[in-house]
């Protein structure tokens, strides 16, 4: 195969055309697979709504803040000191320079 | 003029973005005009400086000698001006053209006449001077002084929207820490000046023999220039700047930044080459990781458009000190994954100019037609507006690393290359990239998915052509990277990695 179409990583090469040919079997399997399933869906009926807890709703949309809304819960504690760690304030972040700058000295120095 | 043409360059855009204002009082078209002339002629210039680099080897290019290859006065020793350009500076000067070409046809529509659009059409040309001048020059003080061009052009796009309370608070904060960050430059230039009597890079590059005052010097390099390359725990006013200033000037903002990190390699590996430890790799290396977790994990929360692809921004920076970390780590034994490494950190940088640049551009067409980026307020936009999400969607993909896109290709570089170094760092990376595709996927459901919505306004083609330059870019670099890692990557990798000699040679000779 040409460099110009692959490159080599030291353990192995790397080519965008041989994953897109697997890329494409791999959906024609799908799309076979798919095929001899059932055909439930029926378009212009009810199965087309949007149902959310429960409720028919029209335009309804799940919005992006509610996107890993577990994710988010679970990590809340991190990511708020996370958000804290941004303060806004310019002082704070000329201080972390000052931490970051007396870390390289002392690497490189001591 | 094409013994010039690397002076040209700098030269045509600092004159040209002087001489904008003066076209805008004969008429605005003219100014406009005049913009895109100088753009292409500063793209042709870089254009033929690389092809000339790449094929025929370091371009050293004197100023005030009776010619511009008189690169050593009588005596053996360089006082004069000198830009000294290699591969990995001509590397950095495409992408600078690269994203110019694109982002000021944007800028002449996007911004408006009663917003300052002849101010913001200088500044930005003078952003891109620095730049330029930044990634050519072989002398220490006129980095600096290159350094602080970028660092007024940048701040005062930043603050360019005077008239909100956000971009001057970004633009102060900004101009802080690059004001701290200059002087600690000058400062460490000072230190070696004082030591060594000279500027130039390579002439104290071959003098350098790790003596206190040289780590010192090399201290204050590496706070200012990781300061300015937004690394953690140092990255906090980039996305406050890269959220405030015009979608279109936020382009040359990221490759500002950029040219920091060209500016870090130029200084670790050309300059303290021949002393470098492998702790001060493997520092790179740690703040590489700590930058794509950090800026990953507060893109996760950002409800703005605009601030989530500004830390997906910050954060492929992780990347590329990752990469070339492992390079600096493995430098003093040199194994091949040390080269690899780099070469994905290298690579990353021309592929994360396209990716972002692309998704600012895109936050930019969505806040002209929906009049916000408040990702509460947005949805459904990929009805009205179904070439910007196609664009937005390519380009987040390809920044979280999905084959067959360009950021894949790099990033698989990085992986490889750090995994034969530790595992951990690999594993590390990969996290990082499932944590942005999980945020850009919902930044595409939150704005462009839904049900329809009235749009303010339809999306000017002006837009749609600059967008879709950098999909067809990211699209080509993704399919053949093997063209552009053996032509473009891997000279510029080398020039760091093994070309140290071959430039003190050039510039001293011998």
């Amino acid at each position: 195969m040409k460099e110009t179409l692959k490159i080599l990583t030291g353990q192995g090469y790397w080519s965008p055309l041989i994953w897109m040919a697997a890329a494409l079997g791999t959906l024609l399997l799908a799309a076979f697979l798919w095929s001899r399933g059932h055909r439930q869906h029926k378009r212009g009926t009810e199965q087309e709504l949007p149902f959310l807890s429960g409720e028919r709703a029209e335009k309804a949309q799940v919005g992006a803040l509610h996107l890993y809304w577990g994710l988010t819960e679970a990590l809340g504690p991190f990511l708020e000191r996370l958000g804290n760690w941004h303060s806004g304030v310019v002082t704070d972040y000329a201080g972390w320079f000052v931490v970051l700058l007396g870390v390289v000295v002392l690497l490189l120095l001591v | 003029m094409s013994v010039h043409a690397p002076i040209l360059a700098i030269g045509v855009a600092l004159l040209g973005g002087f001489a904008a204002p003066l076209w805008a009082k004969l008429h605005k078209t003219l100014r406009d005009l005049w913009v895109l002339l100088v753009v292409g002629f500063v793209g042709v210039c870089v254009g033929y400086v690389a092809v000339h680099v790449f094929t025929t080897g370091i371009w050293v290019y004197v100023l005030g000698g009776r010619s511009p290859q008189e690169t050593v006065a009588s005596g053996g020793f360089p006082i004069r001006i000198m830009l000294t350009v290699d591969a990995m500076s001509a590397f950095m000067g495409v992408i600078a053209a690269l994203l110019a070409v694109v982002a000021f046809p944007f800028a002449l529509k996007y911004i408006a006449e009663e917003e300052g659009k002849t101010l913001s059409l200088t500044l930005g040309l003078l952003l891109l001077a620095g730049i330029l001048g930044m990634a050519y020059t072989g002398d220490l003080f006129n980095f600096f002084v290159f350094l602080e061009v970028t660092s007024i052009a940048a701040c005062a796009l930043i603050g360019f929207r005077t008239w909100t309370s956000r971009a001057p608070e970004a633009a102060f904060k900004t101009m802080l820490l690059y004001s701290v960050s200059g002087l600690l430059f000058l400062l460490a230039v000072a230190f070696l000046y004082g030591e060594y009597g000279a500027l130039n890079l390579a002439y104290i590059s071959a003098q350098l023999s790790g003596t206190a005052v040289d780590r010192l010097s090399l201290a204050l390099f590496l706070g200012a220039l990781l300061m300015k390359a937004a690394a953690a725990p140092v990255h906090f006013w980039a996305p406050d700047a890269y959220g405030q200033a015009p979608a279109a000037k936020t382009l040359l903002l990221v490759v500002n930044t950029q040219v920091s990190l060209y500016g870090l390699w130029r200084v670790l590996f050309t300059l303290y080459g021949g002393i470098l430890d492998a702790p001060v790799g493997w520092l790179v290396v740690s703040l590489g990781l700590l930058t794509m977790g950090v800026a990953a994990f507060m893109a996760l929360v950002q409800t703005d458009l605009g601030r989530l692809v500004a830390y997906g921004a910050v954060s492929q920076i992780g990347y590329m000190l990752l990469g070339v970390g492992v390079g600096l780590v493995a430098l003093s034994g040199r194994p091949d994954y040390g080269l690899v490494a780099m070469k994905g950190g290298i690579f990353h940088m021309l592929n994360d100019a396209l990716t972002v640049g692309l998704l600012f551009l895109c936050v930019g067409a969505v806040e002209w037609a929906k009049g916000t980026r408040d990702l509460r307020e947005l949805g459904g936009l990929g009805h009205g507006l179904p070439e910007v999400a196609l664009c937005f969607l390519v380009a987040s993909l390809a920044l979280a690393g999905i084959p067959p896109l360009n950021g894949f290709a790099s990033k698989i570089l990085i992986y490889e290359g750090s995994f034969r170094l530790s595992p951990i760092l690999t594993a590390l990376a990969v996290l990082a990239s499932i944590l942005l595709l999980a945020v850009f996927a919902r930044a595409f459901q939150g704005a462009f998915l839904g049900p329809r919505v009235e749009v303010k306004a339809t999306v000017p083609w002006v837009f749609l052509v600059s967008m879709g330059v950098l999909v067809v870019g990211i699209l080509v670099l993704g399919l053949v990277p093997g063209f552009f890692v053996e032509g473009l990557v891997t000279p510029a990798a080398e020039a760091l990695w093994r070309g140290r000699a071959l430039y003190l040679a050039a510039v001293l000779g011998g």
